[in-house]
């Protein structure tokens, strides 16, 4: 019997064969909704970078199917049709009916800049499902963080659409908010394209399967997914493994010291943030559903990376975290740059399994940095606001080097390409490369990190720029050396930033340099031959080739 | 179409090489006779095989080498060029700041929750990559003037790394291509040996990582494929066949030799494409229009996904990892084919493939020293195929060796040694049917609604426990599977697609503009049918629009009318784009603006094709076919079961054969299952179904 068939016990009228075509058709509906966003969708951040997820619900909210595309929104998606439940009366729902929503205490997303589209598909005149997506809007910028107020327009989940008739006023309030609603208005037409593909499709399902043969098939493919997340968990060794980090950002002035501690438990993970500091004053605070991401994604990576994404996956895991933590933040914290505390913190569970698991666990990784550059567009008179997330180097594995450049964890969203942004947006590129001796040294090394540098052109940017790591660097594993650090170049001229926060005039200068992975292994044992390479490709410089990995 | 045919003075030859079997068809349009033959490939040089076999052939069927009129070739030199790393020492010019573009990629990580995951290897490695200093702004303006001494200094580097070629990519080049096209001068020039080509003109589109990857990919296979044609071309000389081959690319079109050598990257899936091409035709033929195509050889199996009459095309076409911005089928390969070798993994397992004991040695029933058993030994050992002879007679089996190489397998396995051959057939059969769910399930199509197609040499052989493990119900294996891809390029007509990317505002402004690079477009068209050879009433040229709202990046193609470019010209195209936005994304945005991405024109040349020839009806009973029996092992009874035999060239329209039955016949063998009966249609494809 093959491991498939084992964990496919047999179900009254419904064979094996059927509920894996019905998984495959539902996880297909999800990533044809994704690509359909990113291909009519405006803005950059969509359509370059497709920062954005879809998903579909079974009637109680739990999700059934969602995109492959960016972990961390696997929170962002969790709670918003439960939360809609919540709000609306059933009764009043009507085909055609969508709902707007975006705010991370009631049901949105994680932070402002996701706005979320749900819809429910009606079929034989009832609810059988609700199809969701979510992009991420490049909008609400240059704002303050004291407090979600300032971060941008909240909106819980209302009715953009009433039975296919569009809201005009609900739309107008929403666009007058907005920074850039020429883009606004043609990405949600994308959503919107989205969500009308995801009900089409669902619904042509249930002609094909029948309503309930497609039910039961869900339930069946949570178990299934609750069956393989259980056998996955089984093979860790049980004990309680913790590890605690000294957490740096250009957000906070202070260390901030993190904790976390993981117990395994035959087939059942819990997970404990005692320790994690309060939530804060800044933009840095998770909401509860951003932790959940965190941790669903580390046991997606540890377990079985296949098993469908659904919310079968997700019972044999308990989280507990301080509420009013800066990993369980209350309103009214602000929330824009939780994944500055959501890649440590998955790094951080990683690094306590590797304690269990040393073969499958990664040393330290990169952060996200951001850079966000606001303006008016010379060009077009149009207000402009150009934002992008960099990756860097991922850390070392037990018999590989960790990748170079790359985003790593919760986020995995392109780049701009140079060709694009440039044509879109008034400013250039003018370079765009990993540097040298930025990978932690190892015997497996480190990935290494990224330089990207831009300017302003013809008009005067507020520009928005960093991330964590920039005096705490990714740890490196089993004696492998740490990663190098994050940092801000600035051009001649340009006053230092404060926080993230400054100015450049027109022609003026700013760059990422992010973060490289920590190695794994001592470096003198790396194969000579790796060593000689990377000093010939200037993935390394003379003086470490001979002075950190011994080269002669 | 000329009418007056002289017997044998116009001869077309279509010739597919495989990993193993170099396959040759030959047709001559006055007589309609077809004939097909294999020999084995030459993996060293594969124009060893294709010339000499097409030379026995000749003498064989009695033609002269003078008077092949065309020559068609569908080639795998790219494909396992790439595969097997023996590519080109690649290195690469670029602009100054940006020679990591082509590693970093577009950021993000190929598997989202694989923390052993791992970056393709870029095939130009860091220190060949060079950089320049030169820039063009997004208008095609120069911010950065080039300086050739630069450019010479760079080269003076690439001289002492010794690269064999070399890729030319810089930023906005598909806008302003004269900086790429000055270095390229300057390396012909200092480095005349060298392969050399620009991003502009391997794939002029905006998106600078994709477009430098494709130029890479082109460079490292550039060297390759011009070492191959420069064989080719002399060796078929000295036969005396005279025309230049026609290379099918990627996309299904054709091609010349020459633009072969200098866009490689074009071929990468010519082969399987030719095989698509071919399942089509034999498709329509037979009134079949939904096709999974099964084309299973010695080394791997291609399948792709015909969908009422229309292969599909690659939207984001990687190959191993490579983005290829040209245009492709969605073909998808996996390392499961005859000549797979079985074996044992750490963890216990039976794994089959991808390595593969190739054509030589091939499978240990060869007897050419091959010690590690394959799919086809297990099949052998089965005794679902012929136990003592393969390819009508002409290759000698030893089953023994075969049985002797399962056993050690066996042993290691703690299973019987028929157990462990058919575990072989269970796993390959497994990896065959992923590879299917990826091109159908994975895109939204329902295998269950299409007929499985089967060919190549092995594919019949598989076909019916494929189907079942599917649940596909209907399994066509055409007359001659094991030589469709080479018979696929006589069956199609001449196509080849050009392309005009500006971006323009679909406005009344614009008609000239428009109708400016549609004439241009029709000149390349017109110049390549007078290549051709065509004549005026064999031609045909359609032409689309690849369209979006100015705000998008993404197009939408559609047909454009007949005519002149005018003003109703472009309404009906804006009004053809809102109908097609409205389809695909179910909404138009009647206040913005849209615009022209790119202009392209497909020119069919008709030429004298292939016929399937329509045959009378059985006279005799099915039983006439038959010409003895086989003991098969069929799990299904735990067993050798005495199986019929039938030659395939026996076999009549409306004949019925009722499994379990094995088919035999020069190039292949058809395996029908127990519930399963084949039928004989018009044109003597086997129509295999399930009797319940």
């Amino acid at each position: 019997m093959s491991d498939s068939t084992m964990l496919w016990p047999g179900n009254a009228g419904i064979d094996s064969i059927t509920v894996e075509v019905i998984g495959s058709a539902l996880s297909t509906i999800v990533d044809q909704m994704g690509k359909a966003l990113i291909r009519a969708a405006y803005s950059a951040n969509i359509k370059e970078r497709r920062d954005c997820s879809a998903a579909i619900f079974d009637t109680e909210g739990y999700i059934i199917a969602q995109a492959q595309q960016i972990p961390f929104h696997l929170g962002s998606l969790l709670d918003i049709t439960k939360e809609t439940l919540r709000r609306v009366d059933i009764s009043t729902l009507r085909e055609g009916d969508v709902f707007i929503g975006n705010d991370a205490y009631n049901g949105g997303s994680t932070h402002l800049n996701d706005i979320v589209f749900l819809e429910p598909v009606f079929q034989g005149g009832r609810i059988v499902a609700w199809v969701a997506n979510i992009a991420h809007h490049s909008d609400f910028v240059d704002r303050g963080h004291a407090h979600i107020f300032q971060e941008g327009l909240r909106i819980p989940p209302v009715r953009l659409y009433r039975s296919g008739e569009l809201q005009q006023d609900v739309m107008d309030l929403v666009l007058l908010n907005c920074q850039v609603p020429h883009e606004r208005i043609n990405d949600f037409r994308a959503q919107m394209a989205a969500n009308r593909l995801g009900v089409q499709r669902y619904q042509a399902l249930c002609v094909r399967y029948g309503i309930d043969t497609i039910a039961t098939a869900s339930d069946m493919l949570m178990d299934y997914s609750e069956r393989k997340a259980r056998a996955g968990i089984r093979r860790i060794p049980d004990g309680r493994y913790s590890f605690q980090h000294d957490f740096d950002t250009s957000l906070w002035p202070d260390i901030l010291s993190l904790a976390v501690a993981v117990e395994v438990r035959d087939d059942e993970l819990w997970f404990d943030f005692e320790g994690c500091p309060p939530q804060t004053r800044s933009g840095l605070n998770m909401v509860f559903t951003m932790l959940q991401a965190c941790v669903y994604y580390v046991v997606k990576t540890l377990i079985d990376a296949d098993t469908p994404a659904n919310a079968g996956f997700h019972r044999p895991i308990h989280i507990s975290a301080p509420l009013g933590s800066i990993v369980n933040s209350v309103a009214p914290a602000a929330v824009y740059s939780r994944h500055d505390v959501g890649q440590r913190l998955i790094d951080m569970m990683l690094a306590a399994f590797s304690q269990a698991i040393p073969d499958r666990v990664p040393a330290g990784s990169t952060g996200v940095t951001v850079m966000t550059m606001s303006g008016v567009h010379p060009g077009t008179g149009r207000f402009n606001v150009y934002n992008e997330s960099m990756g860097g180097g991922m850390g070392a594995r037990l018999t590989l080097d960790g990748v170079d450049g790359i985003h790593v964890h919760g986020t995995n969203s392109a780049n701009i390409p140079v060709e694009a942004l440039e044509s879109e947006h008034p400013l250039t590129v003018d370079a765009y490369e990993l540097i040298q001796d930025s990978g932690g040294a190892g015997k497996f090394r480190g990935g290494m990190a990224i330089r990207r540098r831009l300017s302003p052109v013809g008009h005067e940017a507020t520009v928005n720029l960093g991330g964590p790591l920039n005096r705490v660097p990714a740890w490196g594993l089993d004696g492998g050396l740490p990663g190098g650090l994050a940092r801000i170049e600035l051009g001649e001229g340009v006053r230092p930033l404060s926080g993230r926060n400054g100015i450049l005039a027109a022609g003026q200068m700013a760059a990422a340099v992010t973060s490289g992975g920590g190695g794994f292994g001592n470096p003198k044992e790396r194969d000579r031959e790796l060593v000689r390479r990377d000093l010939q490709e200037g993935r390394i410089s003379d003086k470490v080739a001979r002075e950190i990995y011994g080269l002669d | 179409m000329s009418d007056h045919l002289d017997r044998g003075k116009s001869l077309r030859i279509g010739v597919d090489t495989g990993g193993t079997f170099t396959d040759i068809s030959l047709y001559d349009p006055a007589t309609e006779e077809l004939h097909v033959w294999k020999v084995s490939s030459t993996t060293a040089d594969p124009s060893e095989a294709i010339a000499d076999g097409v030379k026995d052939g000749l003498d064989a069927y009695g033609h002269d080498a003078g008077d092949v009129v065309y020559f068609g070739h569908g080639t795998t030199v790219a494909t396992n060029a790439l595969i097997q790393g023996r590519i080109a020492r690649t290195g690469m010019i670029t602009t100054a700041g940006f020679r990591d573009v082509i590693e970093i990629r577009r950021q993000m990580r190929p598997e989202l929750y694989d923390l052993q995951m791992e970056k393709p290897e870029v095939l130009a490695r860091r220190d060949r990559r060079h950089e320049v200093r030169e820039r063009v702004n997004f208008d095609g303006s120069i911010r950065v003037p080039i300086s050739e001494e630069e450019v010479r200094e760079v080269i003076a580097r690439l001289k002492d790394q010794k690269v064999e070629a070399i890729a030319i990519g810089f930023l906005f080049a598909y806008l302003m291509p004269e900086h790429e096209a000055l270095v390229k001068r300057l390396v012909a020039e200092e480095m005349p040996e060298v392969f050399v080509c620009t991003s502009a003109e391997v794939a002029p589109e905006y998106r600078e990582f994709e477009r430098f990857s494709t130029t890479v990919v082109n460079a490292a296979l550039g060297p390759v494929m011009q070492g191959y044609l420069d064989r080719l071309k002399p060796r078929l000389e000295a036969h005396g066949i005279s025309p230049r081959p026609h290379l099918t690319q990627s996309n299904g079109g054709v091609i010349s030799a020459q633009e072969a050598a200098n866009f490689p990257v074009r071929t990468v899936l010519s082969g399987p494409a030719a095989g698509v091409a071919g399942a089509l035709e034999i498709g329509r033929a037979a009134g079949i229009e939904d096709i999974i195509t099964f084309d299973m050889g010695g080394t791997s199996s291609d399948v792709a996904l015909i969908d009422k009459g229309r292969p599909q095309l690659a939207t984001d076409a990687e190959v191993h990892g490579h983005p290829i911005k040209v245009p492709m089928l969605d073909i998808h390969a996996v390392g499961a084919g005859g000549g797979s070798i079985a074996n044992v993994d750490g963890g216990g397992h039976l794994k089959v493939g991808p390595d593969s004991a190739g054509a030589v040695p091939g499978p240990v029933c060869y007897g050419k020293g091959n010690e590690q058993p394959t799919v086809t030994d297990a099949n052998v050992v089965l005794q679902v195929l012929n136990p003592t002879h393969l390819l009508g007679g002409r290759m000698e089996i030893d089953q023994q060796k075969a049985k002797a190489a399962i056993a050690r397998l066996a042993d290691r396995l703690g299973l019987g040694v028929m157990e462990t051959a058919q575990g072989i057939i269970s796993v390959v059969t497994a990896n065959m049917a992923k590879a299917i769910r990826v091109i159908s399930v994975e895109r939204g199509y329902d295998p269950r609604d299409y007929v499985l197609m089967a060919f190549g040499g092995a594919g019949p052989v598989h076909a019916a426990r494929l189907a079942r493990e599917l649940e596909i119900r209907r399994v066509l294996v055409p007359r001659n599977p094991g030589i469709l891809c080479s018979m696929g390029l006589l069956l199609t007509d001449l196509k080849a697609y050009f392309s005009a990317g500006r971006m323009t505002p679909l406005r009344p402004e614009s008609a000239a503009s428009v109708q400016n690079d549609f004439s241009g477009l029709q000149r390349q068209a017109d110049d390549w049918f007078d290549r051709e050879g065509i004549v005026a009433a064999d031609r045909s040229v359609t032409r689309t629009a690849d369209l979006r709202y100015h705000g998008q990046a993404f197009e939408l193609s559609v047909d454009c009318p007949e005519g002149e470019v005018d003003e109703r010209f472009l309404d009906e195209l804006r009004s053809r784009f809102e109908a097609a936005h409205r389809q695909v994304y179910g909404y138009i945005s009647s206040d913005e603006a849209i615009s022209i991405i790119a202009l392209r024109l497909v020119a069919t040349g008709r030429v004298p094709k292939a016929r399937l020839k329509i045959h009378p009806p059985a006279t005799g009973p099915v039983s006439d076919a038959v010409i003895g029996s086989r003991y098969v092992w069929l799990p299904e009874a735990g067993s050798f079961v005495a199986c019929p035999l039938y030659d395939r060239a026996k076999l009549a329209p409306g004949h019925v054969v009722p499994g379990p039955a094995i088919v035999e016949q020069m190039d292949s063998t058809t395996l029908v299952l127990p519930g399963q009966s084949a039928t004989v249609d018009a044109v003597l494809n086997l129509l295999l179904e399930e009797n319940d």
